[in-house]
């Protein structure tokens, strides 16, 4: 080994603590490029292959009912594959010993050839038998919640009839890769569960012989999704089309890519403020690495080695410290990676989901840490060029300090002897002292963007779970009903108050741009339902005319006042043009409100309810939740409560867990650039520390010189720290923000606490390590060197 | 009461230094250095003491132990009654607060702070300091009190660290090559310091030197070689520096 080099690795086992901060800090940007780049591309590359492997379709559509001959009229429409139809209907199960209501979807098979387009993925079992009505393949994840195996049995309520079901296998199928019961945030698996049974069979119990409700289809390369969907609406119009839509659209998918956007934008965010730090850092500690090895520098020159090469020498130094954070960060990524993967295994079924280690995404996250620090040494190592040997080796300009604003300053503020050496090597060195200031804050700012997500999570909870809905249940109803369907539940001892809502099926549009979407409309004197605009006050609905949610309203580009082309989906097919009398600030999903009057107007049948709101004498539940089970008319019960508790499962168990991973990283950027700081406050002072101790300061009151500095940099940060953190909040809850949800930003006071407190802690716990170096301060030893 | 306040209270009438068989050897890895080899020695009030003798030979080992900057390995050493080997780090930095005065070859001077400040200093943590500016007078610096160590020639720099020395009214001034960063001129400058010190504050005052012509100004001269003092001259007629031939 080269003399050259066998330097570089004792300097960096000197320098192993400050060289380790460093690799922490890049460490974590690796880790989470690693982790996020890695997962999202486990992620979809699971999707893509899962989607081809089973035939996901490219286009849905429901229907009221269509005889099975539609298929082939749209199979025919150009552009489409491949078409298939089936039946897909909601029931309430009735699983033994259990008081909650549990609701279903049952989706057709073809017994004979199964299905072919979103297709099933058997886990055990077989599928339905032609000739065994009951037969059913129950959802993998649903089966496991409520510790149901092949061949267990429990009776269903379908379109208001009794009939036993029994598993005869499990599995899973790529168009409910999220299974969300309609109206729920998350899969709550122990609740809804997706079927599948014989085609045959769910005719029969559906009175939908050789008639269908659903339609899948695939698209001919290069067809145009657009036209397609136009062809199709046509063909369905008779039938009580919904109205076809694309993947975009398609809940389970949409689901997914909001998580990819997700983890798209955690990587376009977060690396960069670790990789920032880490530049700044590999600049001060190089910076500092070549004022002391001056004479060195000067000496290898002399020696009659190149300018490049006593460069190089301190470049490697700077790139060993990012292979080292490379290695540290490949591996947190992966271990994070795999935890990541194994959630989204908790919320996404995928018949195999697993995280792969990809070598692009490692060298990728490896080359980024190499140019980051290449970018940090290139202070060092210009000044390590810029040196001649004649003046390396000559001792250095003693540090000029004069008397300026901060010296005013401190006079003003009658500062001892020791608070005039704190606040005038601040000044002596301002690129340093800002880069610690800003490491702090940056540290701050991002432990409050991350924690903040708490308190988004909670506000948009709050806003939706308590403000905007009060009932305890949501009953919805087989088919509409008339207010006769009110009164029966209104019967049910227990039962405190019911209301109506009504939801209709719509396409908005605004010229060229256009959107599904549902209006939905409950009592002018609702006390069960209530709009909450962003600041939580709640706004009445319009006499006239629609209220918009602002996410839907921002995607037609419309402003109160304008006016909307309204085309009802299914049912009369009316077509209205409606103004937009208020737009609401809401949280989740698009939406649209209107009047009952106004649905009315749209609808225009006679069967108005749709579901019902219901609050209820809590004391009564399970006899009211066991009495709708055997209602007929109920399709099925939604509790408020436990769609809550699932809600903060979630956030506990997910976020909570992305949480302290950004935790800890946090911290490791506030550790490496305290400790870093300290270290070269160290090196600096330990002359001047020697020469107090020997002056008769005790060791206190030498580390209060030593940590004041740092002390004062930290809590000048503190307000820094929170302004970063604003800015990154705001921009993070805009990017994290998707069709499906709209982040609201509304940190707490606590959140700006904790990240402080937390930063704070982080920032003591180094500088204390970096203080105990004051009770090795060899005194003799320091004082017979001229400094 | 602790013990350090007791040394910084306790002053002898006679001998502000008793040390009797100081030992000190270091270790590194296999090999011991033995720095001082059992060295008696007693240093009255008010006396000016030169210590003389090769590098290594032990006078800078003596000082810093005297000084209460490093521990005998075996040995006593008292100042006055208070036994220094058994004081912990705490009482030996009261110890060196209260009584001790340092000068070192390089001035160890703060460099972010002006001639003034680098007295205040001491002034700020010394029981009963002079003023500042006073022992910038006594130096002869008053008028550079706000000018920073960059600003001063190196014999100015020397007067500042003596000043800030004095300032405290110390028992005792250690003084490691106080001028051999000088040259002849300015470091009569600082000898005279030194001697006026001695003669105005009644401070002892223990100098190391290389430079045998230093002794002229001394009550007594101990020679060190090999960890011990070799001899001992006694100068009834200590010179005035002035008079010092370099």
């Amino acid at each position: 080994m080269r003399a050259l080099d066998l330097k570089l690795l004792r300097d960096l086992w000197h320098l192993r603590g400050q060289a380790l901060a460093i690799s922490l800090v890049l460490a974590a940007a690796t880790a989470t490029m690693v982790m996020s780049l890695g997962v999202h591309r486990s992620l979809s590359e699971t999707r893509d292959t899962y989607y081809a492997r089973n035939h996901f379709a490219d286009i849905f559509a429901s229907m009221t009912r269509a005889p099975r001959s539609i298929i082939g009229r749209v199979a025919a429409v150009p552009g489409v594959r491949r078409a298939e139809g089936t039946i897909q209907q909601y029931a309430t199960l009735d699983l033994p010993g259990r008081v909650v209501p549990v609701r279903a979807l049952l989706n057709s098979v073809d017994e004979y050839a199964g299905n072919r387009l979103n297709q099933l993925a058997l886990r055990a079992g077989r599928m339905p038998q032609p000739g065994s009505p009951g037969e059913v393949v129950a959802d993998e994840a649903f089966a496991n919640a409520n510790g149901l195996v092949i061949g267990s049995q429990f009776d269903a309520l379908i379109y208001g009839r009794k009939q036993r079901l029994r598993i005869a296998g499990i599995g899973l199928a790529p168009n409910f890769v999220y299974a969300l019961a309609p109206g729920d945030l998350i899969p709550d698996d122990s609740r809804f569960g997706v079927f599948w049974m014989g085609q045959k069979a769910l005719e029969a119990v559906t009175d939908r012989t050789e008639a269908i409700n659903t339609l899948s289809l695939t698209l001919e390369r290069g067809a145009s999704e657009a036209d397609v969907i136009r062809a199709v609406d046509a063909v369905l119009a008779p039938y009580g089309g919904m109205g076809a839509y694309g993947r975009k659209d398609h809940l389970s998918n949409a689901f997914l890519d909001n998580e990819l956007m997700q983890l798209n934008a955690m990587t376009r965010v977060i690396p960069p403020v670790f990789l920032l730090v880490a530049v700044f850092l590999v600049y001060i500690v190089l910076g500092r690495m070549i004022r002391t090895e001056r004479t060195q520098i000067g000496l290898l020159k002399a020696f009659g080695y190149s300018d490049w090469a006593v460069a190089g020498h301190y470049l490697k130094f700077a790139l060993a410290v990012a292979l080292m954070a490379t290695l540290i960060g490949a591996a947190a990524g992966i271990w994070m990676g795999n935890a990541m993967t194994q959630l989204y295994g908790q919320f996404y079924r995928f018949p195999f989901l697993q995280y792969r280690i990809s070598a692009p995404v490692i060298l990728g996250a490896a080359a980024v840490s190499f140019a980051a620090a290449a970018l940090g040494a290139l202070g060092g190592m210009r000044s390590a060029v810029s040196l001649t040997p004649a003046v390396a080796m000559s001792p250095p300009m003693p540090p000029a300090y004069r008397a300026g604003l901060v010296e005013r300053l401190g006079q003003a503020a009658g500062f001892s002897a020791t608070g005039h050496m704190i606040v005038r090597h601040i000044a002596r060195w301002p690129g340093r002292s800002a880069i610690t200031v800003l490491g702090v804050a940056l540290s701050t700012g991002l432990l409050f963007a991350t924690t903040q997500f708490l308190d988004s999570s909670r506000t948009m909870l709050d806003a939706f779970f308590f403000r905007a809905q009060r009932q305890d249940l949501t009953v919805t109803f087989t088919e509409p009903r008339n207010a006769d369907a009110l009164f029966a539940l209104a019967q049910i001892p227990g039962v405190l108050r019911v209301e109506p809502v009504r939801g209709v099926a719509v396409k908005i549009s605004n010229g060229h741009r256009t959107e599904r979407t549902a209006i939905e409309s409950a009592r002018a004197d609702s006390q069960l339902t209530v709009r909450i605009d962003r600041d939580g006050s709640a706004i009445a609905l319009p006499v006239s005319g629609l209220m918009l949610s602002r996410q839907l309203a921002d995607k037609l580009a419309v402003h109160a006042g304008a006016r909307v082309h309204v085309e009802m989906l299914g049912g009369r097919r009316t077509q209205v043009i409606l103004p937009v009398a208020a737009i609401v600030d809401e949280f989740i999903g698009e939406r649209a409100y209107a009047s009952e009057a106004t649905l009315e107007s749209i609808a225009r049948d006679a069967a108005p309810v749709g579901a019902a709101l219901v609050r209820i004498d809590p004391a009564e539940r399970n006899r009211i939740l066991t009495y709708l089970k055997d209602l007929p008319l109920v399709l099925g019960v939604t509790e408020k409560t436990a769609a809550l508790e699932k809600f903060e499962q979630m956030i506990d168990e997910n976020m909570l867990t992305m949480i302290m991973f950004y935790i800890a990283f946090a911290s490791a950027i506030a550790v490496g650039v305290v400790y870093n700081s300290a270290r070269i406050l160290y090196s600096e002072r330990a002359h001047e520390l020697a020469t107090l101790r020997v002056l008769g300061y005790f060791r206190s009151e030498v580390g209060i010189v030593l940590l004041g500095e740092l002390a004062l940099l930290v809590v000048v940060s503190v307000p820094f720290g929170c302004l970063i953190g604003y800015g990154m909040a705001q921009l993070m809850t805009a990017m994290f923000s998707s069709d499906l949800f709209r982040l609201p930003f509304a940190p707490s006071r606590a959140s700006y606490g904790w990240a402080v407190v937390i930063v704070l802690l982080a920032a003591l716990g180094t500088a204390m390590i970096v203080a105990r170096r004051v009770q090795r301060l060899d005194l003799v030893r320091v004082l017979k060197a001229r400094e | 009461m602790s013990r350090g306040e007791k040394a910084g209270e306790t002053s002898a009438p006679h001998a502000a230094f008793t040390a009797t068989g100081l030992c000190k050897v270091y270790r590194t890895g296999e090999t011991e250095v033995h720095a001082l080899r059992g060295v008696d020695l007693t240093i009255p009030e008010g006396e000016v003491l030169v210590l003389l003798g090769p590098s290594g030979s032990g006078k800078s080992t003596l000082l810093n132990i005297i000084g209460g900057l490093d521990r005998p390995t075996s040995g006593s050493l008292k100042f006055g009654q208070t036994e220094l080997t058994e004081l912990d780090d705490a009482d030996l930095t009261r110890f060196r607060r209260a009584n001790v005065g340092f000068i070192f070859q390089f001035y160890n001077l703060i460099p972010s702070l002006t001639a003034h400040e680098n007295v205040r200093l001491v002034t700020d943590i010394a029981a009963e300091p002079m003023d500042a500016d006073e022992a910038l007078a006594l130096v002869g610096l008053a008028e550079r009190r706000d000018h920073y160590p960059a600003q001063l020639s190196g014999g100015e720099q020397q007067r500042v660290a003596v000043a800030r020395a004095i300032a405290k009214r110390p028992g005792v001034l250690l003084c490691d090559e106080p001028t051999g960063a000088l040259d002849s001129a300015t470091g009569i400058h600082v000898l005279e310091t030194l001697a006026r010190a001695n003669r105005e504050l009644g401070t002892t005052v223990v100098i190391i030197t290389h430079n045998a012509g230093i002794a002229a100004m001394a009550h007594r001269v101990l020679h060190f070689l090999d960890g011990r003092i070799a001899r001992t001259e006694v100068n009834p007629q200590p010179a005035d520096p002035e008079g010092i031939s370099w």
